[in-house]
């Protein structure tokens, strides 16, 4: 009999979305705002679970599931952006008809991604990678009256069944060289795999499938789109959330399974990071709506983490790992914050209702809402790297592993990159502070403010205290070499 | 014993984040001022139980914070940091005196931010760990460019990114340069550590040649960039010029790069690939910025903007003092830093003044100001003095202790930069006869003279200029006990081939 405390969070996870769908049914739209609570401690008793089985190491379920210091890791990330939007939502969902489904979306979304991060199985991995990616399109298109909101769900869902194809496809060819889909299996039979040629085309598929959850270029063209029309308290789970999943998956299956292939998918990536940074740096600087410029500035953050994969020495795997958990918070945050703004915009009526995060809509912010204002700016610059924030310690450690690994032209790309970061996340921050407002002062509701204030948290504490996060991050590095 | 190093920090930084919170400007300014006294308070207690006899770390303070990067938290002050905690500490009060009286917008964030950079600046100072040290380093960015962008001039966007975009990527490649620095040393001792005397120490031993030049280079093209030199001092005329009188008071204050040079690129000088060169570099760009800065400056119409170039000739000072790398040249630029720091804001509060009171800082449309402005005449006809260089101020002692000493290394570049000392002399005396004697130009009208709190702290600071330019053992000591343990650290002269 297996030990079924180990999976302790998924089933809360798992539960509490079923039971928000099955009890949603009889109540009345006024009182279904308990169930923004209900799933905020499910996530919260979920996330509970997983800090106790840290340290771990077993597989389950005839070695399909693998509970490791990775795993649990990337847990403790989607569970943390899960909880972060689980909170906004409170609000976004006040006095909607459709509260259930979007909650019980939301968890059964976490719940695919917690099973990535301990998939040990390609078929395993894939089911999991589909559940998120479901879950995920339909949340997307949740504003049924929003034409943006629906062209970004209908790109999100044609390129991601495309891609989920591709994928598919790169599983068959690797199950076909090595007769078999267990990772584990699969790195004992590698040779099979480096010899044949088929190998090399198993390779392309999957970095194909999985760059597309990653958002690398040229995979990308889905994710400005999506980003930008979407919910934005979705976008906030896409992008720290669901983009993660396409890291650890990816994680797990080039670092161990296809190890032995590692001289044709490093360059790969090579290229990927390069072109993903520079690529997504320089279209931000010309956007002027915030969510696609925070858009943008996820692939370009996709990219740094993807030098992780360019690197590979342990000190570059934790920078990467750490690097994750540290954009959960400041891209989850940050797109919280621009949904406090688009709220603001919505139901004062004053800004442009056809673009409400336009950059001016956040002009004069820091007076008519000095939380959001604040903390969009401490967002912004852990975006940029400035410390003492999260992006500032994550970019360290993964900046310098590069120089340690010699190879500087990588870090100098990486470093002039965001430099040039700075320039639009400055502008964000003039149009808060330095332009007039145009409205008057409003209150914000607490579900935003405390989830605001969450994401700040963990920006600072990662800042100002890394040692912790930086040790379970070399803990999870371990487990890939 | 107290604390000290930390507490300079945090005084101003708490009082920084409750000044935020003020409603009224006279609740802002006075907290400010009261924070500012308290740190003053802080400095002079720090002063006189400091040892000036020692090169060592005093007031040292280490506490772990990322073991597994070698990372500490860990503080101190010697002689090379003292005298500019001491500059910073003195002129913070004056400053938020002198700026009491002005009106503008959000006086809670403007006595906050000047708060803010005052604790990031001390912190760069007192930090003896890279990783500490780094952070402040950023930090001093943000206060400035907010102080550029929201009270600045007419062109301020745009200076206020040219500064902060420019300086951040010069940031980037100085973390590089640690980076380079922490892993090698690392590979070499089998033990992380950020440490920041440990990490110099340790250069030495590191076998290849190139690496050792590509650390040192990036390293200190971080600190040229933000002292400035030439020709990595484009940001300097905008960003100096288009600051509120604070801020241009704020970047002056703003010694970080000449304080990185003595405590980090000096010491690892004669042990890079090729010693020889890179004295002849910074010898080259220090004498370069002295001619530079002194002939631009001259054709400046832009009272302010003749501040900010004249700024520029005499940070090349440091440099060169720095490349003649004896102890006496060495405390000469470290004194140029302190003494810059004390004459420089003396004449950007003049020229602030004068914007204000007389609506332009175009020379030629002023004239005569000394009928109308007498006691503002006096203070500024001191700093200009002390700028040129008058015996007797500071300015002079600076300038002479780096040009006597830096010519045994460096003869051709002394010599440039001793024949630039007739340009500076004309260009400060041309500006001071053009704008304040001369025919009173009657279109300027009715011109009100500096306020009372503007006498005193302007007053103040002209004083302590005089004080120390007739009396400069109090800091000067101080240095020579470091610069000498600088000089001596390795045996300079045989690097120098000389």
């Amino acid at each position: 009999m297996e030990n079924l405390m180990f999976l302790a969070p998924e089933i809360v996870v798992a539960a509490t979305g079923l039971i928000i769908l099955l009890i949603g049914i009889f109540m009345s739209p006024r009182t279904k705002n308990v169930l923004g609570y209900l799933a905020t401690l499910g996530v919260l008793a979920a996330l509970v679970l997983t800090t106790q089985s840290f340290g771990t190491e077993t597989t389950m379920f005839s070695g399909t599931v693998s509970i490791d210091a990775l795993s649990q890791f990337f847990k403790l990330v989607f569970l943390a952006v899960s909880l972060i939007v689980s909170v906004a939502s409170i609000k976004y969902n006040e006095n909607s008809d459709h509260t259930e489904e979007f909650y019980s979306l939301v968890l059964f979304a976490t719940l695919g991604m917690m099973v990535v991060a301990s998939s040990n199985d390609f078929i395993l991995l894939f089911c999991a990678f589909e559940l998120a990616s479901f879950a995920t399109y339909a949340l997307a298109g949740f504003e049924k009256q929003n034409p943006r909101s629906l062209e970004g769900a209908m790109k999100y869902f044609v390129v991601g069944a495309v891609s989920s194809a591709l994928m598919l496809f790169g599983i068959s060819f690797v199950y076909g060289a090595t007769g078999t889909t267990s990772i584990t299996m699969i790195a004992e039979n590698a040779s099979l795999l480096a010899e044949n040629p088929i190998g090399l085309v198993a390779v392309v598929l999957l970095i194909a499938g999985f760059g597309f959850k990653m958002a690398l270029v040229p995979f990308h063209m889905w994710a400005p789109d999506t980003y930008q029309g979407s919910p934005s308290v979705v976008s906030s789970l896409l992008a720290a959330g669901s983009k993660k999943m396409g890291f650890v998956a990816a994680f797990r299956v080039f670092l161990i399974a296809l190890a032995a292939l590692q001289p044709d998918w490093q360059l790969a990536f090579t290229i990927l990071a390069v072109v993903t940074m520079t690529f997504g740096n320089v279209v931000a600087v010309s956007q002027t709506s915030v969510k696609r410029m925070l858009a943008y500035s996820s692939l370009a953050q996709a990219g740094y983490i993807a030098m992780a994969f360019v690197v590979m020495t342990p000190m570059a795997l934790t920078g990467g790992i750490f690097y994750t958990l540290a954009h959960a918070f400041m891209k989850g945050g940050a797109f919280i914050a621009a949904a406090a703004v688009v709220w603001m915009i919505t139901t004062q009526r004053t800004g442009d209702l056809e673009v409400p995060d336009h950059l001016d809509s956040f002009r004069g912010l820091g007076k008519r809402m000095p939380l959001v204002a604040l903390c969009m700016t401490i967002f912004v610059f852990a975006l940029a790297g400035i410390p003492p924030t999260a992006g500032f310690m994550a970019k360290f450690v993964l900046f310098s592993s590069a120089i340690q690994a010699g190879m500087t032209w990588l870090a100098v790309i990486a470093v002039l990159n965001s430099a040039l970061s700075l320039f639009y996340y400055a502008r964000l921050v003039r149009y808060m502070y330095f332009l007039p407002p145009e409205g008057k002062k409003i209150n914000l509701p607490f579900p935003y403010s405390a989830a605001i204030l969450l994401s700040t948290a963990g920006v600072l504490a990662m800042g100002l205290w890394p040692e912790p996060f930086l040790q379970w991050a070399m803990e999870a590095a371990k487990v890939l070499i | 014993m107290l604390p000290v190093a930390s507490l300079l920090i945090l005084v101003p930084l708490i009082f920084a984040v409750v000044t935020f919170f003020t409603k009224t400007k006279d609740q802002a300014a006075g907290l400010a001022f009261l924070g500012s006294v308290v740190t003053l308070g802080l400095t002079l207690y720090a002063y006189l139980n400091f040892d000036s006899s020692t090169a060592t770390m005093q007031f040292f303070d280490s506490i772990e914070w990322i073991p597994l990067l070698g990372a500490n938290y860990s503080v101190g002050i010697d002689g090379i940091s003292m005298p500019l905690i001491l500059l910073n500490a003195i002129v913070i009060p004056f400053l938020i005196l002198y700026s009491w009286k002005e009106d503008r917008e959000a006086p809670n964030r403007f006595y906050g931010l000047i708060l803010t950079m005052q604790a990031a600046v001390i912190g760069v100072f007192v930090a003896l760990d890279f990783l500490v040290f780094y952070i402040f380093w950023e930090l001093t960015l943000i206060p400035l460019f907010f102080m550029v962008n929201i009270w600045g001039g007419e062109k301020r966007a745009h200076a206020s990114y040219k500064f902060f975009i420019y300086t951040h990527v010069a940031s980037l490649i100085m973390l590089l340069g640690i980076f380079g620095l922490f892993y090698a040393s690392w590979q070499q001792t089998g033990v992380p550590t950020f440490d920041i005397r440990e990490l110099v120490a340790q250069f030495q031993f590191f076998e290849s040649g190139l690496l050792r030049d590509a650390i040192f280079l990036s390293i200190i093209f971080g600190f040229l960039a933000k002292l400035p030199t030439f020709p990595f001092h484009s940001w300097l005329p905008d960003a100096y010029t288009e600051a509120p009188t604070a801020g241009s008071v704020l970047f002056i204050l703003l010694k970080i790069g000449g304080y990185g040079l003595f405590r980090i690129s000096l010491p690892m000088l004669s042990n890079t690939g090729n010693p020889k060169f890179m004295i002849t570099m910074l010898g080259l760009l220090g004498a370069f910025s002295i001619v530079y800065g002194a002939l631009v400056a001259l054709r400046q119409k832009d009272l302010k903007r003749m501040i900010a170039y004249s700024s520029l000739s005499h940070m090349g000072y440091v440099l060169l003092g720095s490349a003649g790398l004896v102890a006496l040249s060495i405390s000469g630029a470290m004194f140029q830093q302190f003494s810059h720091g004390l004459i420089m804001s003396i004449l950007f509060m003049s020229a602030g003044v004068i914007q204000s009171n007389t609506g332009t800082r175009i020379i030629n449309n002023l004239g005569g100001l000394a009928k109308t402005m007498p006691k503002l005449t006096v203070v500024m006809m001191l700093g200009f003095m002390a700028s040129l260089g008058l015996p007797g101020l500071t300015g002079f002692i600076a300038e002479f202790l780096v040009l006597a000493f830096s010519y045994a290394n460096l003869p051709g570049f002394v010599l440039l930069a001793l024949l630039t000392i007739v340009i500076t002399a004309g260009y400060h005396l041309w500006a001071m006869q053009r704008a304040m004697f001369g025919v009173y130009n009657e279109k300027l009208g009715d011109v009100r003279d500096i306020n009372p709190l503007q006498v005193f702290s302007m007053g103040v600071i002209a004083l302590l200029v005089l004080y120390f330019g007739l009396n400069p053992s109090p800091v000067l000591n101080m240095m020579i006990t470091n610069s000498e343990a600088i000089a001596s650290l390795a045996s300079l002269a045989t690097a120098l081939g000389v």
